[in-house]
């Protein structure tokens, strides 16, 4: 059997023997993954209780409470129908509702008149979301009341005689905003929580390769063993060769099993299995150089596991495995490219999302082995400082 | 005293070792720079907006948008880097204006502005309600404009003009806000948040990972040496969870002086905020002294101890309040002393609570700390004689 | 007999720094010899041991075993087999693990794996702790085990580095008898010490070394009889040593005198001659002796008359 095969074998065995290593590659991301898949559900879609208050009981009133209540809306909102604005003000306050209309006394008459009534919004400070929401919908139905009313004005402050106030008001009547919107689908999946933390804690932990391996290698060298290896006929190459091996077979068995068991079990979405694969071992290959890395720079197995350390978190955080980095700032966004985690945390992304197999992954791809020829050839030169 | 002897050294090995100094001091401040840079409340939504080419009117409705409360404006070049931010969920609904805009405009056909959006996602769906009722407040700029021209002498550019100003002094249907409450149920955004969960997140697990010092000195043989002199079983628990108890109050002192000094939080009543930090940390000796007892080696402290205190931390609220998960999980959350942790500091920071209204929480953590210290106590007691 | 030897070190030279280790060593070892390499912690015993298997690179000389030079052919290194001074071993895993994991290192086939390793086991006498975790066994055991790695794959040379430090007299005495074995059953050894007592024992030759240079080579009855008849006598003795020992040079008829922590050592012709004289030093300068000790030439003697330094501190 080539000596490669046969250190790398032994590493392995004694890794698998190790509990911590099963709990930091295989527990710790489906807990924490399932953790979060349950925090999270539920919480995807957004949809909120308004109270209505109708004092006014006039033809836009109903309208308005009407337009509140057609399909498009229910997709929003639920309407509860509240007596008064005390009983809203003490609903929205215990929580019953998010945020409650209030259509005073006097309101569709007073829309003929110089100043109309204003509508209430009620709003907790704990769902300041639904508030503004509902202020759009409701500033959307008086949007064209308001234009109608503002053309007319115009059109007076503009010279027309104040005698034809009345023809005006009924001309404006018929006019429409001509600024209108219309919604379109961009035909793209959405990213839910559990499709997101996934990966990122799969990979998080797969980061936490870097500690255990360097740390084994130092291990092993205070041991003697290394030497002993070097006793034997072998070139230095295949220690090297056979630490990389066992370091990259233990990365992918702890991605694709985590991996695995989101997908099925917590219905995950890694995307199409082939392009993940792909990313999966692309993202591996730079954690053995990573690794290597630790070991060339490091002198002694305390500044490794220091070392490792500071990789590991450093990498997490930027490559957004703790939060999601598309809520981040732009300049977070772009320092997340420049780790493999990040780049492959984008490629899971866009395979969940927007979907497009191996084109979607091609560019993270090229991204993670670039970054992987540059720490690993770092990391050679070093390395066999280390060895010999 | 002898405990304290123990303390000095056990202290000193910690402080010595610049792994475990790095987890204590120096990655709760890099994570809190970081995660509060990006924890921008729950309260806007980013929208994206492709206007190049769309001519000085589709500058004005971007300007509204800009202004307009509740929307933060992301500027793209082209359609496909809208779209792709939108399926990436780097901005919640994105816009796309027409081309050439001022010229089409004085026409009164009907401009339409595609908004992307998916049916589905109801955050989306919010935003775009948000974005739709701006363009209509610009669009009725426009059908004045176009209004009034029609029906008087003057251009379309002047009647727009007209109708701008006018549309801020001209009585409106007018939406005029009612607050019901003044008081949150969550931390206050960005530092703030961030800086008081990473403070229970952080001294918990630091805690747990250093359970390794103790394997380590058993292990080292250090204990049985200490027990061969004059020195009982109770001084050496009394030292380590002495040790842990000091450390976790650096550790909190550390995050709190940085918190306020550099990123402006405002810890709340500070008697109230003392005892809390307090109390926090001897839940922290106790879960030192813990994991010193109930792992076997050093390795399984260091990999399982912050596993299981991330776990913990998520499910006490450090991570996302609890306020938007299911009540199923905020009642599991609450079996883990980091709700409670985070409970009181909410009632500190956002409801401006005293010692009085904290109390309760107070209480329950100290029961934890008790509980915690001497289970492990006990423990590390049989160990030892 | 075969007209070469199986290693050869000519001139070997390494240097840490500017601080020299071994400076011009060299010497050969035939096959069924046991060559013993003596002399004091730091001289370069360790050091020449490394080169010989490959592990250092001297910055001149060579090292060769049967003709090949281990630097550049590889497959030399299955020739010999190398058991370090410290326990070269994986505490977590089993002896017989281990001692698989060795043999396919040194590219034994996988039939003759097996039984190899129940060979070495039996003579470790760990058979029955086959299946246990290293880090479960005594010293004494991690020990014996360490020198049977070293033995799975028939080394023509065996390279033992100090095998007995820190270990109890009985498995010392065991250790010393196997590798007697070994150099009986055809198996060339290379062992270094700094006990007088093993090199005299077990080493058909033994090379002296001190300060990186091999200072005197041959059986041990060459080497003594360097001396003639010269006795070495040792005194243990409270009060100013170096002062005694200034007192003993100036003695006509001594040869070499070195001190130790609570000893001085005289090597001088006809010591029982001589022993009036030196007692009458010790009291001149009020140094108290509190034993004597005269023996015949020995190995210590030797060092002490070439180097006038002890070999023990």
């Amino acid at each position: 059997m080539p000596a490669a095969l046969l250190i790398a074998g032994k590493d392995l065995r004694q890794r698998l023997r190790d509990r911590s290593a099963i709990v930091l590659g295989l527990i710790a991301p489906l807990l924490i993954a399932a953790l979060m898949s349950f925090a999270f559900k539920g919480t995807e879609t957004f949809h909120y209780s308004l109270g209505v208050v109708n004092d006014d009981h006039g033809v836009v009133a109903t309208q308005l409470v009407k337009s509140l209540d057609s399909k498009a809306s229910r997709t929003v909102l639920t309407l509860v129908p509240l007596s008064s604005e005390s009983v809203a003000r003490t609903s929205v306050h215990d929580g019953h509702v998010a945020a409650a209309l209030v259509i005073p006394v006097g309101f569709s008459a007073s829309l003929s008149a110089v100043h109309p009534e204003s509508l209430a919004i009620v709003t907790s400070v704990n769902h300041q979301i639904e508030g503004n929401v509902t202020r759009s919908i409701v500033g959307s139905f008086t949007a064209q009341i308001n234009a109608d009313r503002l053309s007319v004005e115009t059109a007076l402050a503009s010279g027309v005689p104040l005698s034809s106030l009345n023809a005006l008001t009924a001309k404006a009547a018929t006019l429409r905003i001509p600024l209108q919107s219309v919604e379109r689908p961009i035909g793209a999946d959405q990213l839910s929580a559990i499709s997101y933390y996934s990966p990122a804690m799969a990979i998080f932990f797969l980061l936490f390769t870097i500690s255990f391996a360097s740390r084994s290698f130092f291990v092993d060298r205070a041991e003697g063993m290394i030497e002993r290896m070097r006793a034997a006929p072998l070139r230095p190459a295949e220690i090297l060769v056979g630490k990389a091996l066992s370091v990259f077979v233990y990365g992918t068995l702890s991605l694709a099993t985590v991996g695995v068991i989101t997908s099925v079990a917590f219905g995950a979405n890694w995307g199409s299995p082939l392009s993940a694969c792909l990313l999966g071992l692309a993202l591996v290959i730079s954690v053995v150089c990573l690794t290597a890395l630790v070991i060339g720079v490091a002198r002694t197995q305390r500044q490794a596991e220091g070392l490792a350390s500071l990789l590991v978190f450093g990498l997490a955080l930027l490559g957004g495995n703790f939060i999601m980095i598309s809520s981040s700032p732009p300049l977070m966004r772009t320092l997340a490219l420049f780790t493999p985690n990040g780049e492959a945390m984008r490629g899971f992304t866009d395979l969940a999302t927007i979907g497009g197999g191996l084109a979607a992954v091609v560019r993270p791809i090229e991204a993670i082995l670039l970054i992987s020829v540059v720490t690993g050839g770092a990391a050679i030169a070093l390395a066999r400082r280390a060895v010999t | 005293m002898r405990a304290l002897a123990i303390a000095r050294a056990s202290t000193r090995r910690i402080i010595r070792d610049r792994t475990s100094l790095f987890f204590l001091l120096v990655l709760p401040i890099i994570v809190i720079i970081i995660v509060g840079a990006t924890v921008r409340g729950f309260s806007t939504f980013r929208v994206g907006v492709e206007s190049s080419n769309s001519g000085p009117a589709g500058q004005q409705i971007v300007s509204a948008l800009d202004h307009a409360r509740g929307i933060d404006v992301i500027t793209y070049t082209n359609k496909k880097s809208l779209t792709t931010a939108l399926a990436r969920g780097e901005i919640s609904a994105g816009v796309l204006l027409p081309l050439n805009l001022g010229t089409s405009e004085s026409s009164s056909r009907p401009i339409t502005v595609t908004i992307y959006a998916e049916q589905v996602n109801s955050t989306q769906q919010a935003a775009a309600t948000a974005v739709t009722s701006v363009i209509l407040r610009q669009g009725a700029l426009v059908q004045s404009a176009n209004f009034a021209a029609a029906h008087s002498s003057s251009p379309y550019a002047q009647t727009l003009a007209k109708a701008t100003s006018l549309q801020h002094s001209v009585p409106q249907v007018g939406l005029k806000t009612v607050r019901a409450d003044s008081s949150a149920s969550t931390l206050p955004q960005g530092y703030s948040y961030i800086a008081p969960t990473e403070l229970v997140l952080f001294v918990f697990l630091s805690a747990l990972a250093g359970g390794a010092t103790i394997i380590e000195t058993r292990r080292l043989g250090m204990y049985e040496r200490m027990l061969a002199g004059p020195v009982h079983a109770r001084t050496i628990i009394a030292g380590e969870a002495l040790t842990y108890f000091l450390l976790a109050l650096v550790q909190s002192v550390l995050i709190v002086t940085v918190g306020s000094v550099v990123f402006a939080v405002s810890w709340g009543n500070p008697l109230a905020a003392a005892l809390l930090v307090i109390t926090w940390a001897l839940v922290g000796a106790g879960a030192g002294l813990l994991s010193g007892t109930f792992f076997r080696t050093p390795e399984q402290a260091s990999a399982i101890g912050p596993t299981a205190g991330i776990a913990l931390a998520m499910l006490g609220g450090c991570m996302w309040p609890l306020s938007i998960v299911s009540a199923t999980m905020r009642e599991i959350g609450h079996i883990t002393p980091q709700a409670w942790a985070v409970d009181a500091w909410t009632s500190l920071l956002s409801r401006h609570g005293s010692l009085v209204t904290i109390l309760p929480q107070l209480g329950v953590l100290a029961a934890f700390a008790a509980v915690l210290l001497s289970v492990s106590s006990l423990r590390l007691y049989r160990r030892l004689s | 007999m075969v007209d070469r030897p199986l290693l050869r070190c000519e001139n070997l030279r390494r240097s840490f720094g500017d601080r020299p280790a071994v400076e011009g060593i060299s010497f050969s070892i035939e096959p069924g010899e046991i060559y013993g390499l003596l002399g004091p912690n730091g001289a370069g015993k360790t050091t020449t041991i490394k080169m010989v298997c490959g592990l250092l690179e001297p910055d001149a000389g060579e090292v060769t075993i049967e003709g090949r030079h281990v630097n550049t052919d590889l497959s030399v290194k299955s020739l010999l087999g190398y058991v370090p001074q410290d326990i070269a071993l994986y505490p977590d895993l089993t002896a017989s693990e281990n001692l698989r994991f060795i043999a396919r290192l040194y590219k034994l086939p996988s039939d003759v794996v097996r039984q190899r390793v129940a060979e070495v086991l039996e003579l470790c006498e760990l058979s029955d702790r086959a299946n246990d975790r290293v880090d479960s066994f005594s010293g004494g055991m991690k020990r014996r085990l360490n020198i049977g790695a070293g033995l799975l794959h028939h080394p023509r040379l065996l390279v033992l580095d100090e095998p007995t430090v820190g270990v109890d007299p009985q498995s010392r005495h065991s250790i010393l008898e196997r590798v007697q074995e070994f150099g009986r059953s055809g198996m060339a050894v290379l062992y270094t010490t700094h006990y007088m007592e093993e090199a005299e024992h077990i080493c058909s030759r033994v090379g002296i070394i001190d300060h990186g240079r091999l200072i005197a080579e041959g059986t041990r009855r060459e080497l003594v009889e360097q001396l003639g008849e010269r006795d070495r006598i040792e005194m243990s003795a409270t009060g100013d040593l170096e002062a005694f020992a200034a007192a003993c040079r100036s003695i006509s008829g001594v040869d070499s005198v070195a001190t130790t922590s609570d000893a001085v050592q005289v090597v001088a012709r006809e010591g029982r001659r001589m022993l009036p004289l030196l007692l009458e030093a010790s009291e001149q300068i009020d140094v108290t002796v509190n034993a004597i000790d005269v023996t015949e030439p020995d190995l210590e003697a030797v060092f002490l008359h070439l180097t006038g330094t002890a070999l023990r501190d």
